[in-house]
């Protein structure tokens, strides 16, 4: 390894603090707050509406995002996710901490790993729709404007992933 | 001080600040914010349609409460279905929750509307008054008039209202609507229909 | 050209800065979970605790209308049911929506699996959607908040909410010291 190397983290609290300093800007210039489920509900509804438009019209949750003038492939969500996924490259770049590599515990292989992304990442799908959003959206977001279903997100989700993570204890190892 | 510590004390003075001061807004309750109010009134985010209400009324939209403006006597008379008497000089002591959506209605609309604007002046957002009062409600949804020579478009959405109609007792019916002023006329002129 | 710009342009700041924290990497999130790195509660915590203390003050100093600023409606089962599930996911992967884009434009896979497998969750909980849309609508509240709930003054609310991160802030650095 070079002496270099990937350099440390930011101290969490600065970094948060930055995150919601973002997250104020957006309230402030864009009238809302962060997000990120929601992109992935819009492109959803997007898709639905490309492969079997008649049926998708009736179904009232992706009519939603489909809505006169609505803009599912470019929503606002979207081009917000866009343009993190560009952020967090450039902020990975300059650090140092960019990686082809499948991040996963000691105690799972590679392709158990894979495999439990995305079956994690379908529960959280779903998860979102019922939420009306995740931890960006719900958590951070709404627990800002002080939304109470967003605190019970909140305490849904930590709750749950306390109780959960013991069960995975050797995956995580 | 460390970074952390720095951060940790500018927050807890914030907080602070924020329990001292109470509200995250400049205006006292009660003041009436003349340019909000004003251009709420010109895009007609204040108020619903009798149809609307009959609708909502019908498919049972959560937290609304209709409130009746007019004096007991009156609201004795004829009431909309679910409606609650407030009469006018106790708006001000009514307890209706934030998230409720309250529809005020009088029997011209004018009461209603001044209600409106003291209820929001008070901090309420889901107000709306029923533009035309009792009488829009009696005309419209309890007994409305397709005119004879109405267009086949025309015919289809009078459809709607003709159901929404009979869904709450009234009488939906063809030609000019016979003349009548007062609300109670009306209600009179309604319950001799019939039902 | 606003509209298209002004997200991205956030976007990369939200980007930027959840990388910047670490926040890309499913083991320094899983690890939450175990007590040893409590970065994702200090971070997020940090974030809500900045953005709820901006907000109160421009609002108060007449710099945003708070009126005017988005809040979610409040559906309590649904949304009570959609964290618990959430919570589950995040374990079993060890990303969120956000941190998985994070992870996926930083070259992990993982990240990429995430963002896969969550899109075919939304996309098939949308479809099946309209036959229990009587619980997805139910126990709505409106969009209500706190302060109104609990019938506490909004800057007691807020003052509750920082002092419960400060407290908890202690308490993690305490665990991890530990770990």
């Amino acid at each position: 390894m070079t002496p270099t190397g990937p350099r440390p983290y930011a101290n969490p609290y600065v970094a948060g603090t930055a995150l919601g300093l973002v997250l104020l800007g957006a309230f402030v210039f864009a009238g809302r707050g962060l997000g990120a489920s929601g992109a992935f509900a819009s492109v959803a509804a997007a898709t639905a509406h490309a492969v079997a438009p008649a049926s998708t019209a009736s179904n009232t949750y992706f009519a939603g995002y489909l809505a006169d003038g609505a803009r599912p492939w470019t929503d606002w969500l979207v081009l917000e996710l866009a343009g993190a996924m560009a952020g967090a490259w450039m902020s990975a770049r300059l650090a140092g901490r960019t990686a082809l590599v499948i991040e996963r515990g000691a105690g799972v292989a590679a392709s158990a790993r894979l495999a439990m992304a995305a079956a994690g990442g379908g529960v959280m799908g779903a998860g979102a729709v019922f939420a009306r959003g995740c931890t960006s959206g719900q958590a951070l977001s709404g627990g800002a404007v002080l939304s109470p279903g967003s605190w019970l997100f909140i305490a849904g989700a930590f709750g749950a992933a306390y109780v959960t993570a013991p069960i995975l204890r050797r995956v995580w190892r | 001080m460390t970074t952390n510590r720095v951060l940790a004390f500018v927050a807890l003075v914030l907080a602070a600040g924020a329990m001292v001061v109470g509200r995250p807004s400049t205006t006292p309750p009660g003041h009436i914010d003349v340019d909000r109010l004003a251009a709420m009134i010109a895009h007609e985010d204040d108020h619903v349609t009798a149809v609307e209400l009959g609708t909502w009324l019908r498919d049972g939209k959560p937290g609304l409460r209709v409130i009746d403006v007019r004096p007991k006597a009156d609201f004795d008379e004829y009431h909309l279905p679910h409606a609650e008497n407030v009469p006018l000089p106790s708006i001000g002591k009514a307890s209706f929750r934030p998230d409720e959506t309250l529809v005020l209605y009088s029997d011209g609309g004018a009461h209603a509307a001044q209600a409106w604007v003291m209820l929001r002046s008070l901090g309420f957002t889901n107000v709306y008054f029923l533009r035309g009062g009792l009488g829009e409600w009696l005309d419209d949804v309890m007994t409305p008039m397709l005119p004879t020579d109405a267009t086949p478009a025309e015919r289809e959405a009078f459809r709607k209202i003709a159901d929404l109609s009979t869904y709450f007792g009234g009488t939906p019916g063809v030609g000019p609507r016979p003349p009548a002023s007062s609300t109670s006329e009306k209600v009179k002129a309604m319950r001799r229909r019939g039902c | 050209m606003t509209t298209f710009a002004l997200p991205l342009v956030i976007g990369v700041a939200f980007g930027w800065t959840l990388e910047r924290a670490g926040l890309g990497s499913a083991r320094k999130l899983v690890g939450q979970f175990y007590l040893r790195d409590l970065t994702v509660f200090k971070v997020m915590f940090s974030a809500l605790v900045t953005a709820m203390l901006g907000l109160f003050w421009l609002g108060r100093l007449g710099v945003i209308d708070l009126a005017a600023v988005y809040v979610p409606q409040t559906f309590v089962a649904p949304q009570s049911l959609g964290g618990v599930l959430f919570g589950v996911g995040f374990v079993v992967s060890g990303l969120c929506p956000g941190t998985s884009c994070v992870a996926a434009a930083t070259g992990r896979l993982d990240g990429v699996a995430t963002v896969a497998g969550m899109f075919a969750g939304v996309l098939l909980t949308g479809l099946a959607l309209p036959s229990i849309w009587t619980f997805y609508e139910s126990t709505p509240r409106g969009a209500v908040t706190l302060p109104d709930a609990l019938r506490l003054p909004y800057g007691a609310v807020v003052f509750g909410v920082v002092l419960a991160a400060l407290v908890g802030f202690q308490i993690a650095e305490r665990l991890e010291r530990r770990a």
